[in-house]
């Protein structure tokens, strides 16, 4: 079994997802759950936070992939901090800075929300 | 003033060697080409005092230049391709002017761009292209000192031209193994997912997650049509609408591996149109057929021919584990259905006398073998009063059909069987309701008796049934029991089943039995028959009814080496 958590917490109006341990097909949809859940209780301000994100797959990445465009219809976005270089890598190979923010820190995400 | 001049021109070669060793220091250590031309530019444009330049690269594999740096007014445009078509005379050349050069091959629009000097960029080894260079500001001609600095520069320049193109081919080529290496991952790590799930919900969402990741995509379908079921599309995101049943069977009809949707496809189906979708990947195993299509990519990529590899790769594998769902499903619906008949035995058997009533004055042993779990044949021994009823049947086929005839005769006997009636009225009753309850291709095949415990005599009918044997100590023959009439359940009673009676005398033996006993066959597929069943019950007709039927059992045992295809039921009387 893969060990991966997700951490919640909310700060104003945004809410922050920690992501900590391996992020693959195993525990991609404990990642959709918690987006899900997050879209279901009108909360469309998402910062994903990848201080303890130690691996993500592709499959990781298509849960990004599939409520991206629901979450910003919604007048939301899901901004990705602090993420690792070998976890950003993985991101730039795929091409996700062009879709999605990637910021370095948590506050930057929050001030980019909240201003 | 010659020293000065002197002195002047000694400060100024100077002054330019120092350019050109900064400017070649600075760009072999550069790998930005935009950096490196600009430079280039740059420099040239401030030495020469020129309002407008331009850069030309030559491309080997499209075998023409494009604009890479434009700057001034020249009409022209970057990322603009373009033919030269120079005479060999002035390809040889390393600095071609304008006009005292031309032979006629410059092109047009060079010349009205106001170019009037190309330097050739080249290596040792290769033509990289053209810095094109406009006429001064201020009219004048170039100097041969001035013409030599360029040369100089363009030659500084066009190793890190080189350099950088190299080093960009490497960050591609860097690149393209970086994302097959992480197609690789994400192969591995779906199948190791793939293997360890056996439902098929969490395998279609981790194949779309991957496929949306790895891909960069929104939108997808998989539709997958297989053997004996319609088309559906199993799987997808971001898909608006929906395909048509035809639509679907179309789809599954575009035989090619990988097709690029044209407006061809796009107007035959118009959810491809509405959802982008760039290409289709066919996929077979087996007996079953996918159809993925693929939308459009979040970096407008196209998609290559490595990625249509990748996709087939991933949807083979997600199709291998839907099907392995798929079988296990049935596996477990199968084991349903098992457990179902398991149970629908347990109740045929209590359908079944058990244990045997005793009668006064008769013998009775019994013994009944399914082939398959539940089966159509069927015998009973009812008490009544003075009476005994002794029955037996064989429904046509076998399985679950016939045993639900079976159930429905055995009842009908057991409601039948206190009422007064004569044995062929009742039999008449029977066949009337079997004919109505039956598909026309079912029969059962029935004798019974009615047995008078005090006079010890047997009326019986016999329905269609294989004779049972009449074996009397007296007769070195068996008599057979065939007064009657037809099947149950062939045609509605028009003629009255006739009857038969026998008194029954001590020692006297019955042996009724299904065809399952005289059809059974031998490794060598020869049947057992009414022969050898006749020598047998003779040879044992002085054991009691158990050893008699046991010696039957254990001879058709024998005779089939243990491996009965039909039901087998034997019922054998023994009057004493």
């Amino acid at each position: 079994m893969s060990n991966f958590t997700i951490r919640k917490r909310t700060a104003d109006t945004v809410d922050v997802l920690e992501l900590v341990g391996e992020l693959d097909a195993h525990t991609a949809s404990h990642l959709e759950d918690s987006l899900k859940s997050l879209i279901e209780l009108e909360r469309y301000n998402i910062v994903v936070n990848c201080t303890e994100l130690a691996y993500i797959s592709s499959a990781g990445l298509g849960v990004f992939m599939a409520y991206i465009e629901d979450v910003r219809s919604l007048q939301g976005d899901i901004k990705l901090t602090n993420m690792s270089p070998k976890v950003y890598n993985v991101f730039d190979l795929l091409g996700f800075p062009t879709l999605y923010d990637i910021v370095d820190t948590e506050e930057e995400a929050i001030v980019m929300f909240t201003s | 003033m010659s020293s000065n001049n002197e002195q002047m021109d000694s400060r100024h070669a100077r002054y330019e060697l120092r350019t050109l060793l900064d400017t070649s220091r600075m760009l072999i250590e550069s790998h930005d080409l935009g950096f490196v031309l600009n430079n280039l530019l740059l420099i040239s444009m401030g030495k020469l005092f020129s309002l407008r330049a331009c850069i030309l690269l030559w491309d080997p594999i499209k075998k023409d230049y494009e604009v890479a740096k434009n700057k001034g007014k020249t009409g022209l445009f970057e990322k603009q391709r373009m033919n030269l078509s120079l005479s060999d005379n002035l390809k040889s050349k390393s600095v071609i002017l304008c006009p005292q050069d031309d032979d006629g091959s410059v092109p047009e629009t060079f010349k009205k761009s106001g170019f009037c000097a190309l330097f050739s960029i080249r290596t040792s080894a290769q033509h990289i292209g053209y810095l094109c260079i406009g006429e001064k500001a201020n009219k004048e001609l170039f100097t041969e000192q001035e013409l030599n600095f360029i040369e100089n520069l363009v030659n500084v320049s066009a190793v890190a031209i080189a350099n950088s193109q190299l080093v960009r081919q490497l960050r591609t080529t860097n690149l393209q193994l970086d994302r097959r290496v992480q197609e690789m991952h994400t192969l591995f790590d779906l199948s190791k997912e793939f293997n360890a799930t056996v439902d098929l919900e969490p395998i279609l969402r981790i194949f779309k997650f991957a496929l949306l990741g790895q891909m960069f995509i929104r939108s997808f379908f998989f539709l997958l049509k297989r053997k004996g079921s319609d088309a559906e599309v199993v799987v997808q995101n971001g898909m608006k609408g929906e395909f048509t049943g035809d639509e679907m069977d179309d789809l599954l009809k575009i035989k090619q591996t990988v097709t690029r949707t044209g407006d061809s496809h796009r107007q035959k189906f118009p959810m491809l149109e509405t959802n982008k979708i760039e290409a289709l990947i066919r996929l077979e195993l087996q007996d079953e057929v996918a159809i993925m299509g693929v939308g459009a990519r979040a970096t407008n990529e196209i998609y290559t021919e490595s990625d249509f590899n990748f996709l087939s790769s991933l949807g083979n594998l997600a199709m291998l584990s839907v099907q392995k769902t798929y079988l296990l499903q049935e596996r477990i619906e199968m084991e349903r259905l098992e457990e179902e008949l398991t149970i629908a035995r347990t109740i045929q058997q209590k359908l079944l006398p058990d244990p045997l009533p005793k009668l006064e004055g008769l013998q009775v042993a019994a013994s009944n073998v399914s082939s398959q779990q539940v089966g159509g044949d069927y015998f009973d021994v009812i008490k009544n009063g003075n009476d005994a009823y002794i029955a037996i049947a064989d429904v046509t086929g076998k399985g679950i059909p016939a045993s639900l005839l079976m159930a429905n005769l055995q009842a009908m006997l057991h409601v039948l069987t206190p009422v007064e009636s004569t044995m062929s009225e009742a039999t008449g009753r029977i066949n009337d309701i079997i004919y109505k309850n039956t598909p026309s291709d079912k029969f059962i095949s029935f004798f019974w008796g009615r047995y008078d415990l005090k006079s010890g005599e047997l009326t019986y009918v016999n329905a269609g049934h294989n004779p049972p044997l009449l074996m009397r100590e007296a007769f070195s023959e068996p008599e057979l029991l065939s007064e009657g009439g037809v099947l149950l359940g062939a045609m509605p009673t028009m003629m009255k089943y006739q009857t038969g009676t026998i008194a029954l005398e001590c020692d006297d033996v019955i042996v009724m039995y299904t065809d399952g006993v005289s059809e059974a066959l031998s490794e060598t597929e020869e049947e057992y028959g009414e022969e050898r069943l006749n020598e047998c019950v003779k040879n044992n007709v002085s054991l009691d009814a158990d050893g008699i039927l046991y010696a039957i059992l254990e001879d058709v045992k024998e005779f089939t080496n243990n491996q009965y295809s039909d039901d087998i039921t034997v019922v054998v009387l023994k009057k004493c």
